[in-house]
């Protein structure tokens, strides 16, 4: 219940109880003016300026769950009671000329009908929290257009506009002003004479801007504002030859050490080949002997390669290895300081899912206003271009064609939006993906946590649709293990981590100086997590999941998962090119974890060879398959075969036990068969890398059950 | 088209992304947290509950100051008082042929004992000399003492109880005469005890924390005592129904108890599984493992009544652990009365231990039944009882675990008097009889007949040791003669069972002047299969294979080249029908 009154017993001049005052958060009170001074007969006083304005007076109330009595007071006293409440952090505090404008807007487009009391109300709410432009709030929760707000805008500012939607631009006059600069600053020149440039502006410009741009440009300026949406497209255009050279080859030139844009070098090939001929002739003079080298060669490599798998998962089991954001740590989170945060999502033919990826995103606790999401098409794909251009979105989502050149690949597209990127913080999701909502934000608490040297955190990734299928629930299986288990322990232990293939949450600013993403690595992600470690960063995990659609189709599967293995190939001959260096880079643990994670993928490959040898003997006791396992060999063998085997499959019972997704836990027990599909597509995996090394298979989504409209 | 300035001031807004999305099916769409996700797990995943801080050099020292107690104990009581059990001189010389037969083979584990019993034990024989050494045997079970104790003590601090008074009761325990025999002997039973408490105290530890990685390593743990020791496979199957009773009693929804119960019980499922697998494969008997279950050392298992079961139950109870008669209604007590399912669990875990060995007899699972030695398990599930009855009393917990203390310290010299007289044992009395006297006990003999002491056996492996060194030249049952092989330390110089399995070796025993130089039987015994192939051999009165040498217990003779086992002995040259080598 509320009731207004003019005159009350308790004065807001006599002082404010701090826990009193602080019933109301300082952001409320603060943008609506407000604030509890006293208690009289179990009501609560309220000092408000505008005691008639129904949105204080509801936002009171949702807060406050007493009797609430509004008191009028002056602007100025309630100012003067809320700085002694909350004391003003500088420029924290909104001042008069931002009030104004503010209130200004507010009234304009309540005036004119264009907003209802509700979404005014959510907005100024919003605003209370992040302090950001009433007007930027409304066009981000879709209460009006970005048009109209150019247009009260330019009311306000008394600017004139220019509509962009349909400009062919004079790309020599458009690129006058430096590509940086117009990024930066949202602005293009759209029109010149010899005495005027006429600039494309989002946001009038401020003096110190305007002076970059007057040096720029060299020649004075006059501002029209523009559709931010609008301004974005023409300058992707304007620039496009520019953000394609560096997306493909800036990498390729600047660190051609790095680049698997050679799948094998010089030397590698001269290396493979002196092997191969002297395991030839090994096997000519000495062919048993030979055999069983190689045999005890490869069952020393399964050991070892499940050893450490087993070591890092127990140390997880042991202990909680993620780092620690609670629910009270996020609740505490001043989102004034949130930073600007950019979402790389890469399509392609995925319009089918372009909506439901829309919802996800706006469903993120995040606010809008401050996030960056670059949706990444390739030109070709005209129907989800179109899809995404019939959604008519606010402007912080950006459609970001990328035009047609090749490799033909994600990380080129996900370079591509880099280059547009505004956040101080970056993260990729596929467009399938459903990030737990409050991702970015236990992201950004942990950057403030861990150590200055990590410029990546990685969230857990798992599925969706994991009940479709036995072969959805087995990748389940797999990814609990790896996420819950496998990347915490080989974070805790500061090795170089292979990055999953979304939700990483990237420094952005690092990221740039790496190179970003390989092009022309197909698993783009492992191949820029051991950059990043060589480069002296490291990589953190949170306890945060991002739901992915399992593949649900074996074909399908294997197409995705042979990219993955030809891709764990790439990396591994692109690191091991010079492997002093990489030891040097990495250390002796960090060379070590490497290695043995790679080999996992050539274990793979062995797995069909051992399992026929297995079988023949077993059926028919053939004297030489005995031979071939001598001793120690054999201990080794059998080891794999009994134990290691046995822990691998457990290992995936521990991973969804430890994730609390026990309706799975019994098909990891069928896992075996799981990696029989693993085998086959590591094969594939292993010939491409021969015959279509950069080719990349693409995974077609929405397969699952579910509802993607 | 060029830039146009002033558009509309209005212009007519597209549909919004709202406005065109088709409507939301929440059921689909909605992307849960975490904590909405685990709402209704009743167990702590994906996250870490408060427990007891970790101190693993506390563990280490518990670990290496009761496995250096009993290997220094176990060293005197074995090489100097040579009371030592054969059962173990047989798994040590299955580990030693693992590593250092010709060829080396796996398969030397056999199936007469759980295979773990001998695979856990084989890294002490990698290196020939220390593996051939009678001062390995006490490591064998001292390493998994000392590893019960570390559980134990972990599983103490779990139970709040001070360390002083965790100490004692540790201290108390270890002194106790049957446990410290069993710890220091090198006895098998050990090893698989050591890991069932590892196993309980990780369980304990789910109840408590309700975190569920405690349910994985209790499983794992399980499944290496299921290997080690087949009873445990009892207590294996009571945990399993009782995590998914106490889970669905805290309202677990099915998919939780059963994920939960699959990931405790797959280990043991699947050793268990296997190795069926491999008696089916190898020996065509896929349940021989269970029904064939022996020890070298065991006795005659006689015959019994119900009436003679529930006696000699009874007496195993007084007098093996006396502190189960406490403990039990105890823990019964607390149970049902202050609504602790754990203790009610424990003391059917306790109930099942005492049923255990009446049990095995009325299964015809066993042929040592009623031994002293099942009093062990017995003892430690007492413990363990006491233990959480310490924790369940709260504020008393300080006196209940120093009544714990109390009875345990009581039981020392109540178990050492009825070690000497026990009926069902196997080197209890002579322990006994050592630690009385001090005296070795070389040549005397357990209350069931059998010897004690190495000496026929150190000096048969002294003698090949010195005089022959070609591998494979000895033929031998090694079933029988492991003793010597292991003192030997060199299982290469025989040509025994497993070598090429049994078929070659038979074989090789029908014609063995084609294959050895020399054979080794054990006489006294009629389980020996060479003895049964050259009786007079055995007993040294074969003139067609000379004694080379020979002790009380064994002989070694030597196979002439051209050496015809169906040749009559009066038809070889210098001997007549009746006469022996001279």
């Amino acid at each position: 219940m509320t009731t207004t009154a003019t005159h009350t017993r308790a004065r807001l001049a006599d002082g404010v109880p701090t826990e009193l005052g602080r019933l109301l958060p300082e952001g409320i009170c603060r943008t609506f003016r407000v604030l509890p001074y006293a208690v009289a007969d179990g009501t609560v006083l309220i000092a408000v300026a505008e005691a008639d304005d129904p949105i204080t007076r509801q936002v009171v109330e949702e807060r406050i769950d007493r009797p609430v009595q509004l008191v009028r007071h002056t602007g100025n006293e309630i100012s003067a009671a809320i700085d002694l409440v909350y004391p003003p952090a500088e420029g924290a505090v909104e001042t008069a000329d931002e009030r104004r404008a503010r209130v200004q807007m507010a009234r304009m487009l309540t005036s004119s009908g264009l907003v209802a009391n509700e979404q005014l109300q959510v907005a100024m709410v919003e605003y209370s929290r992040t302090g950001d432009p009433i007007g930027d709030i409304l066009v981000a929760h879709e209460a009006i257009t970005e048009d109209v707000l150019v247009a009260a805008l330019s009311e306000l500012h008394q600017m004139q506009r220019v509509g962009l939607s349909d400009f062919t631009p004079d790309l020599e006059v458009a690129r006058r002003l430096p590509e940086p600069l117009a990024q930066r600053l949202q602005a293009i020149p759209v029109a010149a004479t010899d005495e005027l440039v006429l600039l494309a502006v989002a946001r009038p410009l401020d003096a110190e801007q305007a002076m970059d741009v007057e040096e720029a440009l060299g020649s004075p300026f006059r501002q029209l504002l523009a559709n931010r949406t609008e301004l974005d497209q023409l300058i992707q255009h304007v620039h496009s030859a520019h953000y394609v050279e560096v997306s493909t080859v800036a990498l390729m030139e600047s660190r051609p050490e790095d680049s698997a844009s050679v799948v094998f070098t010089g030397t590698q090939k001269a290396l493979g080949i002196c092997v191969g001929i002297a395991v030839l002739l090994c096997a000519v003079v000495w062919p048993l002997g030979t055999l069983i080298g190689l045999v005890a060669a490869c069952s020393l490599l399964y050991l070892l390669v499940s050893v450490y798998k087993f070591q890092l998962t127990f140390r997880a089991l042991g202990t909680h290895l993620e780092t620690d954001v609670t629910d009270e740590d996020i609740a505490a989170l001043d989102e004034r300081t949130l930073p600007m945060y950019t979402i790389l999502v890469p399509l392609y033919k995925e319009a089918g899912i372009v909506r439901r990826l829309v919802r996800g995103i706006n469903e993120l606790d995040y606010p809008r206003t401050r996030l960056d999401v670059k949706l990444l098409c390739e030109e070709d794909d005209v129907d989800t271009i179109e899809t995404i251009r019939s959604l008519n979105l606010p402007p912080h989502f950006h459609l970001v064609v990328v035009p047609d050149a090749l490799p033909k690949t994600k990380p080129k597209a996900c370079n591509y939006g880099l280059q547009l990127a505004t956040g101080s913080f970056c993260v990729i999701f596929d467009a399938e993906d459903r990030p737990e909502p409050n991702q970015l934000k236990k992201a950004y608490i942990a950057f403030q946590r861990v150590a200055g040297n990590v410029a990546c955190i990685q969230a857990k990734l798992n599925h969706f649709n994991q009940n479709q299928n036995l072969l959805t629930a087995w990748f389940a299986n797999e990814y609990s293990m790896h996420f819950e288990l496998v990347l915490p322990a080989m974070g805790a232990a500061g090795s170089p981590i292979p990055l999953g293939g979304t939700s990483n949450h990237f420094i952005t600013s690092v990221l740039r100086e790496l190179g970003a993403w390989d092009p022309f690595n197909v698993t783009e992600d492992a191949d820029l997590g051991i950059r990043l470690h060589r480069e002296g960063y490291r990589t953190a995990m949170i306890d945060s999941t991002t739901l992915e659609e399992a593949n649900s189709q074996v074909p399908n599967w294997i197409r995705q998962r042979s990219r993955w293995i030809k891709g764990y190939y790439q990396t591994w001959l692109v690191h091991m090119r010079r492997p002093g260096t990489l030891l040097r880079e990495t250390g002796i643990r960090g060379f070590t974890s490497f290695n043995l994670t790679m080999a996992n993928a050539f274990v793979l490959l062995l797995n069909p060879i051992f399992w026929t040898l297995t079988t023949l003997y077993v059926l028919t006791q053939w004297g030489l398959i005995q031979q071939l396992f001598p001793g120690f060999v054999f201990y080794a063998a059998s080891a794999m075969l009994f134990v290691g085997n046995f822990v691998f499959v457990y290992l995936n019972v521990a991973g969804s036990l430890q994730r609390g997704e026990f309706g799975i836990t019994r098909t990891a027990l069928l896992s075996p068969l799981y990696w029989g599909l693993m085998s086959w597509a590591a094969w594939k995996g292993f010939i491409q890398l021969f015959t279509n090394p950069f080719y990349w298979e693409k995974t077609e989504h929405g397969l699952d059950a579910g509802d993607h409209a | 088209m060029s830039a146009t300035a002033n558009p509309p001031a209005n212009p007519p807004a597209g549909p919004s992304a709202a406005e065109v999305a088709e409507p939301v099916d929440p059921a689909v769409d909605h992307v849960r947290s975490e904590r909405e996700r685990l709402a209704g797990v009743v167990q702590s995943v994906h996250q870490r509950p408060r427990d007891i801080k970790r101190r693993p050099w506390e563990s280490a020292a518990v670990f290496v100051v009761s496995a250096g107690a009993y290997a220094w104990f176990g060293y005197w009581l074995v090489v100097k008082m040579h009371v030592v059990g054969f059962e173990t001189l047989d798994r040590l010389n299955r580990a030693l042929m693992i590593w250092h037969n010709d060829p080396a083979k796996l398969s030397a584990i056999g199936f007469d004992y759980p295979p773990l019993a001998t695979l856990l034990i084989s890294p002490l024989a990698i290196f020939r000399s220390i593996g051939s050494s009678l001062a390995v045997v006490p490591l064998t079970s001292a390493l998994f003492a000392g590893l019960t104790m570390v559980a134990l003590n972990t599983l103490g601090r779990r139970a709040q109880i001070v360390g002083p008074v965790r100490y004692a009761i540790l201290v108390a325990l270890a002194l106790n005469p049957l446990v410290a025999l069993y710890a220091a002997g090198g006895a098998r039973q050990l090893i698989a005890m050591s890991f069932v408490v590892v196993a309980m105290g990780a369980l304990v530890a789910w109840y408590v924390t309700a975190d569920v990685r405690f349910v994985m390593l209790s499983g794992i743990a399980f499944s290496v005592a299921a290997l080690s020791g087949y009873s445990s496979l009892l207590w294996f199957v009571l945990s399993a129904i009782m995590i998914g009773g106490i889970l669905a009693k805290l309202g677990a929804d099915g998919q939780e108890v059963e994920g939960t119960t699959v990931g405790f019980a797959a280990p043991t499922l699947y050793v268990i599984a296997l190795w069926t697998v491999f008696n089916l494969v190898l020996l065509m008997k896929p349940f021989y493992w269970i029904t064939s279950a022996s020890d070298a050392g065991g006795g005659d298992p006689g015959a019994f009544t119900g009436v003679d079961l529930l006696r000699s139950t009874g007496e195993l109870v007084l007098y093996g652990a006396p502190i189960a008669i406490v403990a039990l209604p105890a823990l019964i007590f607390v149970g049902a009365s202050k609504n602790n399912p754990l203790a009610l669990w424990l003391g059917l875990m306790l109930a099942a231990a005492i049923a255990c060995p009446a049990l095995s007899v009325l299964l015809d699972l066993t042929d040592s039944p009623m031994q002293m030695r099942n009093s062990l398990p017995i003892l430690l599930f007492s413990v363990i009882g006491g233990l959480w009855l310490a924790r369940s009393s709260e504020s008393n917990g300080l006196l209940v675990s120093a009544v714990l203390t109390v009875l345990l310290v009581a039981s020392i010299p109540w178990t050492f008097h009825a070690m000497k007289s026990y009926r069902y044992q196997n080197l209890e009395a002579p322990f006994a009889a050592a630690v009385s006297t001090g005296e070795s006990q070389e040549g005397s003999t357990t209350l069931s007949g059998a010897s004690v002491g190495v000496v026929d056996e150190q000096a048969m492996a002294d003698y090949i040791k010195a005089n022959i060194s070609d591998r494979n030249s000895i033929l031998t049952d090694n079933s029988q003669t492991y003793a010597v092989m292991l003192l030997t330390g060199r299982p290469d110089l025989f040509f025994d069972r497993v070598d090429h399995s049994d078929g070659p070796w038979k074989t090789a025993a029908q014609a063995p002047a084609q294959y050895v130089d020399y054979l080794l039987m054990s006489t006294g015994t009629g389980n020996d299969l060479l003895s049964q192939f050259y009786p007079d051999a055995a007993d040294g009165a074969d003139p067609r294979l000379p004694v080379v040498y020979n002790t009380d217990r064994y002989v070694l003779v030597g196979v002439p080249a051209g050496f015809d086992p169906d040749q009559p002995v009066d038809e070889v040259p210098g001997t007549t029908a009746t006469g022996g080598a001279e």
